[in-house]
């Protein structure tokens, strides 16, 4: 084996270190996959959180608009992975609302040779909620809103909202998101709501004007217990009426099990599976695999069925409600971030680099 | 008529533009010459129909097509043809300037009844707010009255009054049934035809892929990532842009001395993933070294592969098919252009190598993998080598096979990447220490060490799974022919010899070949070492060797020796050592003489032949007499005259052999001075 002196001849000169430059973000790369049963030490590692604080009520109508407040609740919303836009203008929202809409337009008239005098007009509008981020390094969030009227509507007709859309960034990874260089913009979760094929004409868009991509989010089962979890904390402060959790077992034909729990109950057994010895304000991920193991338990006495072999589905409370294939729904704003923060997470953890 | 040239010729051409369309030149050539009814009407028409443009028709071969049409000889139904063919082509006319600078003259036609549908679309294409005139307003007008309402009139008209209402104030239906009619050409099929074809054989052409993404083929898949997006230009809507700087979309660049020509001013596509397609858009990349740019392409290309080969979300994952093979090869083929791989690729192939079953896509997967930069010596364990070896241990013969390949071709690279950069002299590197290429040589030494290290581990346990298959074994010996010379053509200080696991199955393979290649091995092992031993005694401190390393050699080399020449194997003082009554119980005669050159059983059947060529008439076989004398010397020149140079090489180098002189003689042993 050889030993290595420092007179030996040793790559550099401006031009090589500034092609090499191109591979700076390269580092970041592979460790991400921790889902695959995987860290690496050699770079920021997004990492799949073992402890989350606590949700606190946070009257967020205070920060933000209460009329953009109400536009975000009470909607179901699919959920996808953007990757960072690039060149992306907070002061050139009017003009990319223009854009769109005329984007929509053409191709909505695409294959129609003649028209057919029921020619649809879309209004778009795209606006800043401020005050929703979390950190400085979180984008702001955006909300596009698609309206439609006829051409020939009567001036008094109102517009029909038929599609919106938010991307989000809450609380993403500081060493992620500052990585970045500053011609990206991290929006990384995009929520949609409305047709199938305006979502898929929206992505388009912005896919050709930011150069990103975008694929769906499925919430885990382990998400899904956590936000069980979060949901249930919340209860002391904001009546969750019930916990609904639906689980699929894995039986010929599969079987689904829906288990509606008392709010009362199951606070109770949550408070139970507090550990003493964590800091008040956050939460374990042993607390939360004991909350859902003790629920199980419970089910198991019952009914014989060990519901642990099947995998969580659906999880809704008074609160909201979140679905396996990346639906959710925020019925009230008081927690949001706390949701809109571990979406973004699932978010960032499906980021190709 | 029966003139023949002129009916081969025009054949020739002919076929060439239906099959895969005609240059630009040739387009140029063919329309003048057909418009200028050299040869009658006939050959005209002919002409016009097979004028199929393989890449973009020179407005100037118009312009003069239009000159032509003056001169007024033309039949009307010929220019006819000749107008379907301008607005069937019209997208790939390269540049319209010099056609609008002809507009009055094109105008002109209008009159013309028959024409006028056509030429009112031509000038639909070509008109510009300073084309509109009163006078023409007024004779279109004219036209309007004799002809009636005709569609063609009216769109133009309505054109018209978009860029001048005050000159159109006559009234128009504001919504016009149906545009200009889609005539049907012959010209259509045939050309979808060839730029499909065109695209199917572009990879290693310079010219930009037309035709990327070609809406019909495509299946319909719900989620499509393999698709390359269309090159378009970014809109532009930066104040920046406007600033008089003229911008030059890659998707308008044909040709190489074009890209040159405009590298000042070349603007990057919305989709950097279109980039993909071209080799000429990679070279530019190459060129800016924009890291946004790279970024955006990274972004692209790992979301493509994660979404395709890790979450395959729906369809129940990817199959082998066309598309992923073909977009692999194509990834495969952008990197060896760019000398280098995409870090996307690299972490996608970490997290798939976990999951990868070996076999699907094999070629392309470890292609991929080929390309990796130099992995940290820290993680290279656990990101590479932990995956590759369960796939090793548990795959076919033709697996570890092509693994070995890939490792080898891997080392190649870094290799390379260490000549070319360290050709600089230059500072410490190491300053900017999170970049894998700004690592210190240290750190690239213990990669490469331990990259060596871990194929000779693979290699030892794969040929004793195999019972030293002669395959792997090459596969084997490749590799070791990188390593070898890594100190002389690489400049690597760094020398490692091949573990027992290897080098024995090889000394002792019952094929010549691999025999022949150790044995040039050990000759390239030997002059790195003494060059090295050269540099470390010239320039006092350069680096150092480790004793080790030397005394490993001389052990392989000894044996070598005295193994293949002086029959003194497993004698004491010998790596191999057999106790003498174990020996007696094989029965085995002259044990120690059992892998010389006569007797070992890869050269036997040598021995064997030159034995029967020297006396054919001998009835008893008698090996040792090929020892004896002149005879030895004609064996050996007998073997090095089947080709086995390594051998030769090594006879010539480390033994005290002179043809001719008839000495048969002591090894030499060590060539190489021990050091320590």
């Amino acid at each position: 084996m050889a030993e290595r002196s420092s007179t030996m001849k040793t790559p550099l000169n401006k031009a090589l270190a500034q092609r090499r430059s191109k591979r700076r973000y390269s580092r970041r790369s592979c460790g991400e996959g921790t889902y695959l049963g995987y860290t690496s030490g050699r770079q920021t590692v997004l990492k799949i959180p073992t402890s989350r604080k606590k949700p606190k009520s946070r009257d967020i109508t205070n920060q933000v608009d209460p009329d953009q407040v109400a536009l975000l609740v009470k909607k179901e919303w699919h959920l996808s992975y953007v990757t960072p836009l690039y060149q992306f203008r907070y002061t050139m929202l009017k003009t990319y609302s223009k854009e769109l809409s005329a984007f929509l337009v053409s191709e909505k008239q695409q294959g129609q040779t003649i028209e057919t005098g029921q020619e649809l007009c879309f209004k778009v509008n795209i606006s800043v909620v401020l005050g929703l981020a979390e950190t400085n390094q979180d984008a702001e969030t955006i909300y596009i809103q698609i309206l439609s009227k006829q051409v020939f509507a009567a001036k008094d007709e109102a517009q029909k909202v038929v599609w919106s859309g938010l991307l989000t960034c809450i609380n993403g990874d500081v060493d992620y998101l500052r990585s970045l260089p500053p011609e990206f913009v991290s929006l990384p979760l995009l929520c949609t709501s409305g047709p199938e094929s305006l979502s898929a004409l929206v992505k388009s868009w912005l896919k050709k004007t930011f150069d990103c991509c975008f694929g769906p989010i499925c919430i885990t089962s382990t998400n899904l217990q956590w936000l069980a979890a979060l949901w249930t904390g919340c209860h002391p402060t904001k009546n969750i009426q019930y916990l609904k959790l639906a689980w699929t077992i894995p039986t010929q034909p599969p079987m689904d099990v829906t288990y509606k729990v008392n709010p009362q109950d199951v606070w109770k057994l949550w408070d139970s599976a507090r550990l003493d010895d964590g800091a008040e304000d956050s939460i374990n991920i042993e607390e939360v695999n004991s909350f859902i193991r003790g629920l199980q338990t419970h089910f198991f006495r019952h009914f014989r069925l060990d519901l642990s072999a099947g995998s969580l589905m659906r999880v809704s409370t008074a609160l909201g409600s979140a679905h396996h294939s990346g639906k959710i729904k925020i019925t009230s704003p008081d927690y949001m971030t706390t949701v809109l923060q571990l979406l973004t997470e699932c978010a960032l953890l499906k980021m190709p680099i | 008529m029966g003139n023949d040239v002129l009916e081969r010729n025009l054949v020739l051409v002919e076929r060439m533009g239906l099959t895969r369309g005609l240059p630009p030149e040739v387009i140029s050539t063919m329309l003048d010459y057909a418009m200028s009814l050299r040869m009658g009407g006939a050959p005209c028409v002919r002409v016009l129909k097979f004028l199929i443009p393989a890449t973009v028709v020179p407005q100037e071969a118009i312009v003069r097509a239009v000159a032509w049409l003056c001169v007024g000889k033309i039949a009307i139904s010929t220019q006819v043809l000749f107008l379907k063919w301008v607005l069937t082509f019209f997208d790939m006319i390269d540049s319209k300037d010099h056609l609008r600078s002809i507009y009055g003259f094109i105008f002109n036609f209008v009159t013309e009844e028959h024409l006028c549908p056509y030429i009112c679309h031509l000038l639909y294409l070509l008109t510009r707010k300073e084309c509109v005139r009163p006078f023409r307003v007024r004779k279109l007008l004219d036209l309007q009255a004799k002809l009636g309402r005709q569609p063609f009139l009216l769109h133009l008209l309505s054109l018209y009054k978009v860029f001048c209402p005050e000159l159109v104030t006559t009234a128009l239906p504001s919504k016009l049934r149906g545009g200009f009619k889609n005539h049907v050409t012959p010209w259509k099929g045939v050309l979808n035809a060839i730029q499909k074809r065109n695209t199917g054989q572009v990879t290693s052409d310079i010219r930009l892929t037309i035709g990327v993404k070609d809406g019909s083929n495509s299946r319909k898949r719900k989620c499509n990532h393999l698709q390359l997006p269309s090159l378009n230009s970014a809109v532009q809507r930066n104040l920046s842009s406007t600033n008089s700087r003229k911008v030059f979309p890659l998707e308008q660049l044909h040709s190489f001395p074009e890209l040159l020509d405009n590298l000042h001013r070349i603007e990057l596509p919305s989709q950097m993933g279109s980039l993909l397609g071209s080799s000429l858009a990679l070279c530019y990349l190459d060129y800016v070294q924009d890291d946004s740019a790279f970024l955006r392409l990274n972004f692209w290309l790992g979301h493509a592969l994660h979404e395709e080969f890790l979450f395959c979300s729906r369809e129940g994952g990817s199959g082998c098919s066309s598309e992923t093979l073909h977009f692999l090869n194509r990834l495969i083929s952008t990197q060896n252009f760019l000398q280098e791989g995409f870090f996307s690729t690299e972490s996608f192939l970490y997290k798939f190598l976990n999951v990868w079953d070996g076999s699907l896509l094999r070629p392309q997967i470890l292609g991929l993998l080929s390309h990796i930069p130099v992995v940290p010596s820290s993680c290279i364990h656990q990101l590479l080598f932990e995956p590759l070896m369960q796939l090793f241990f548990s795959s076919t013969l033709f697996f570890k096979c092509s693994v070995i390949e890939c490792l080898n071709d891997m080392l190649l690279k870094w290799l390379t990447w260490h000549s070319v950069y360290s050709v600089e002299d230059g500072l410490d590197i190491s300053l900017n220490s999170h970049t894998p290429m700004n690592m210190t040589l240290s750190g690239f030494m213990d990669s490469v060490m331990e990259l060596v290290l871990f194929v000779g581990r693979l290699a030892t346990v794969g040929l004793q799974l195999e019972g030293c298959s002669s395959l792997l074994l090459s596969f084997v010996l490749d590799f070791y022919e990188t390593v070898c010379d890594m100190f002389l053509k690489f400049e690597l200080p760094l020398v490692v010899m091949p573990p027992v696991g290897v080098f024995y199955p090889a000394l002792f393979a019952t094929d010549p070949v691999s025999v022949d290649r150790l044995c040039f091995i050990m000759c390239r092992y030997k002059q790195n070492l003494t060059a090295a031993k050269f540099q470390q005694q010239e320039a006092k401190h350069v680096f150092h060797i480790s004793s080790q390393t030397y005394r490993e050699f001389n052990r392989y080399q000894l044996l070598m020796v005295s193994t293949l020449w002086n029959s003194r194997l497993f004698q004491p003082g010998m790596a191999v050592e057999v106790d003498h009554n174990l020996l007696a119980l094989s029965k085995v005669p002259e044990p120690s003489a059992s892998f010389t050159l006569i007797r070992h059983p890869a050269f036997v059947g040598y021995a064997l032949d030159f034995h029967l060529k020297c006396w054919p008439e001998r009835k008893d076989m008698d090996l040792k007499s090929v020892k004896a004398g002149k005879h030895w010397e004609w064996y050996l020149e007998f073997l090095f005259s089947h080709g086995y140079l390594g051998l030769q090489q090594f006879v010539q180098s480390n033994i005290n052999w002179h043809p001719g002189s008839g000495t048969k003689s002591q090894g030499q042993g060590d060539g190489q001075p021990t050091n320590g």
